[in-house]
């Protein structure tokens, strides 16, 4: 074994740095949380927002097709009710399990399965929203010449704005919960901080930092609809009263 | 595709590893999985339904109970369990409190929608032709309620496997996440095969509920029954994803 | 509705979605934009798998072809990634850390893969998980010399060994030791089943651990399986008399904890060398290899203890106490 210099290393007074907060893990160390929001804590945010952005708006546009298959072809309906039920029954935990199997340990196992929990929300609801429109403003569209896809464009889909918003809210809200997962299979997202600060004792400050910001996160994106679906329907506020 | 191969075979060997002694077998894993979860989703239930039930009942309340349901939904697994961990350690009644935290609030949500939206006329038939309070409740809106009180328990149930098997990622010992959390000593075979197995539990749970809750709908139900979602202006059924 | 009620629904609508659309995109758009790159005084970030921080802009490494270093997903690999990184960073190379990429199994399959060009591997590790070897070697040399001729075979080569090695070791309450007169592990095969040994659970399958105790020591202790971040909470609330522990742990710092000798070797030799892949040598240079050299020299277990000390228990960052290692000693 070779050994060089027989004055080894200088090794920095580390502990000098430290302080008791984080050593004694009191309930919130204030300093860590500066210390590490630009190395730590925002990028895990960063990522998750992301992931979670990108699960819902892939899983509206394939809920959105189905939806309107099914709305043309009611047959439909059922097979895929029973298909995204049991993605969506399946837990989180083992559905990445056996996506990262053969797509591998990487974006496209967790994106794969953050969609697949979109599906069913997304689908129902747009579905129902799309067959609330009433029958008669159905025919005064037909009766004003209006094609099928234009009836559907102008009339059908804003109608069903409310139930597809509702939906997107429920959507948003279950993923940005479940993307705390993905980092089992997928290095990315505040379940990584939450994850080793598990490990680390566990290490309460960033626990309640990382674990708090998915909190907030949830309830943030969903505050934001809440309001973007009561402006869409201030009809339905009144009604509701 | 050979892992899979490996995984069915993992659970063909009830979980154990080549050259291994102790470890606790797939079924042991997956029957504890079971009894923490019953136990979740009894007290669950047990505080929820009545609550709900009556809350609906009296169309008191219906801030509380329908953001009850948004703000459980926001709530990640890993975090709750996390933060318990943290304040509390991590022994079965702490994962029992997460768990009832989690369940309760879309159960609570999906009964007093259910109660809550029955429809008036019904109501006051009954009472017109005199029924108490009670009376109407029990053999009005609470028959009518069952298939959305159902959707909301066999909801939370699913979810609460689902928080058990999360739980053992959080350091607790005592569920199948025992393996998906422990790949060094079962090796990804292992890990997937429990998942397999997670996946499985969680359905016949589902199906499990499922039929107890065509068993408990009052037949003339049964028939006219479609699946409707309230997502106009307000009431928001409560679904929840497993997180 | 009426046609007026209509189109002001429909403008509203249409503000409602731009609305909505607009604060979508403009979070989507920072998430997305704002790259991790850091200047190399504040260093990579810890969270992000893969990030780049500024390299220097003169030195051996400048116009070499970009390296990519993996490290497993635990502390002391976390500190070592960030040691050979940011040392090359210094030297001019373009280097791209991808932090916790997994298990032994998983990163060796990377480097396979080509994700990734180097990772820092433990000699006994690679032998017993990598190369599946059963025979044991005999001193720390050997392992050394037996893994590197192994990953030979394959296209890579390992660097030079640290002098600090990172074996399982068993550590127990220095009240306990003096109680039962315990210096070495032999010492314990006189306690029989009285003994509880706590570990995590592969360990009770493993030559390093009670095969080889048994088989090396006889030693049979009653087993107890605790979570590797449960070590030290379970010897110091008495769930177990001896843990399993790693002999670099930065809790072993300050006397609180004895560690038992190992004369016979059973956990075997565990130093720390870079797997390289040949051509990646070859295209970088030989400041390339003399860095990591450097470093590597650096590593004896006080150093590797108290920067796992500084970042377990003072949860200060890997990449933050790597700086200021290699700063102190001249490579930073």
């Amino acid at each position: 074994m070779t050994m060089l210099a027989a004055a080894g290393p200088v090794i920095p007074n580390y502990a000098a740095q430290s302080s008791s907060c984080e050593v004694d893990n009191h309930l919130f160390c204030w300093r860590w949380v500066a210390h590490n929001w630009g190395p730590v804590l925002w990028p895990a945010l960063r990522q998750h927002i992301l992931l979670a952005l990108v699960a819902v708006a892939i899983g509206f546009v394939i809920a959105m097709a189905l939806a309107l298959a099914a709305h043309r072809y009611g047959a439909l309906e059922r097979p895929t009710t029973i298909v995204t039920t049991t993605l969506y029954t399946i837990p989180g935990i083992a559905l990445f399990e056996l996506l990262a199997a053969p797509v591998g340990l990487n974006v496209f196992s967790a994106e794969i399965a953050l969609v697949s929990y979109t599906l069913l929300i997304l689908f129902r609801n747009i579905l129902a929203g799309l067959r609330s429109v009433p029958a008669e403003v159905l025919d005064a569209a037909e009766g004003t010449g209006m094609s099928r896809t234009q009836t559907l464009l102008r009339v059908e889909l804003p109608l069903a704005l409310p139930a597809i918003v509702a939906g997107l809210r429920i959507a948003v809200v279950t993923i940005i919960a479940l993307a705390t997962i993905v980092y089992i299979i997928y290095d990315r997202g505040l379940g990584v901080p939450i994850h080793r600060a598990l490990g680390e004792g566990p290490f309460k400050t960033e626990l309640i930092a990382a674990g708090g910001l998915a909190i907030a996160l949830a309830l943030l994106a969903d505050g934001l609809l809440v309001l973007t679906q009561r402006m869409l329907t201030p009809w339905a506020r009144a009604r509701a009263g | 595709m050979h892992e899979f191969v490996q995984a069915f075979r993992f659970i063909a060997h009830n979980g154990a590893v080549a050259g291994g002694p102790a470890l606790p077998s797939l079924s042991h894993l997956a029957l504890e999985t079971l009894k923490v979860g019953a136990i979740g989703v009894a007290i669950s239930v047990l505080i929820s339904v009545p609550l709900g039930v009556w809350l609906g009942h009296v169309h008191r309340g219906s801030f509380i109970a329908i953001n009850l349901g948004n703000v459980g939904r926001a709530l990640p697994s890993l975090a709750v369990l996390a933060i318990g961990d943290a304040f509390l350690g991590l022994g079965l009644t702490v994962v029992e409190l997460a768990l009832v935290i989690l369940a309760v609030p879309p159960i609570v949500t999906n009964a007093y929608l259910a109660v809550d939206g029955v429809d008036p006329d019904l109501v006051d038939a009954a009472r017109g032709m005199g029924m108490s309070g009670w009376q109407v409740l029990a053999r009005v809106e609470l028959p009518l309620a069952v298939p959305l009180i159902f959707a909301g328990i066999r909801t939370a149930a699913v979810f609460v496997v689902s928080t058990t098997t999360i739980a053992s990622l959080a350091g607790f010992s005592g569920s199948l996440g025992d393996v998906i959390a422990n790949e060094t000593s079962y090796h990804f075979s292992g890990v997937l095969g429990a998942a397999i197995c997670v996946a499985a539990l969680a359905l016949a749970v589902e199906g499990a509920l499922t039929l107890l809750q065509r068993s408990l709908t009052p037949r003339g139900l049964l028939m006219v029954q479609r699946e409707h979602v309230l997502g106009q202006a307000g009431g928001v059924p409560a679904t929840r994803v497993n997180v | 509705m009426t046609a007026s009620r209509w189109s002001r629904s429909r403008s509203r609508i249409a503000s409602a979605l731009s609305a909505v659309a607009l604060s979508a995109l403009s979070v989507g758009l920072a998430a997305c934009g704002s790259s991790s790159s850091t200047t190399s005084s504040s260093s990579s970030t810890p969270a992000t798998t893969a990030s780049t921080a500024t390299s220097a802009s003169s030195g051996p490494g400048v116009g070499k072809p970009a390296v990519t270093i993996g490290d497993k997903n635990f502390a002391e690999e976390n500190i070592l990634g960030q040691l050979y990184a940011q040392a090359l960073q210094a030297k001019g190379f373009t280097v791209t850390l991808k932090e916790n990429v997994g298990s032994s199994e998983i990163i060796y399959k990377a480097l396979v893969a080509g994700q990734i060009d180097m990772y820092p591997e433990y000699t006994g590790t690679l032998l017993s998980a990598i190369a599946e070897q059963t025979k044991e070697p005999a001193s720390a040399a050997a392992a050394y010399t037996q893994a590197k001729v192994f990953v030979q075979k394959h296209g890579f080569t390992l660097l030079n060994y640290t002098p600090f090695y990172d074996s399982d070791a068993l550590a127990t309450l220095p009240s306990y030791a003096s109680a039962h007169h315990l210096a070495s592990i032999a010492d314990l095969k006189a306690l029989g089943k009285s003994l509880t040994l706590g570990a995590p659970p592969e360990f009770a399958t493993r030559f390093e651990g009670l095969l080889g105790l048994k088989q090396l020591y006889g030693v049979v202790p009653t087993f107890k399986p605790i979570a590797i971040e449960l070590s030290y909470k379970a010897l110091e609330g008495g769930q177990v008399d001896v843990q399993n522990v790693f002999s670099t742990d930065g809790q072993l710092l300050g006397g609180k904890f004895k560690v038992l000798a190992d004369p016979k070797h059973v956990f075997g030799f565990q130093n720390v060398a870079p797997v390289v892949k040949q051509s990646v040598l070859a295209a970088e240079g030989p400041a390339f290899a003399a860095t990591l050299n450097e470093v590597s020299a650096l590593l004896t277990i006080k150093a590797i203890q108290q920067m796992n000390a500084a970042v377990s228990i003072d949860k200060q960052s890997a990449s933050s106490v790597a700086r200021q290692f290699l700063v102190a000693n001249g490579l930073g």
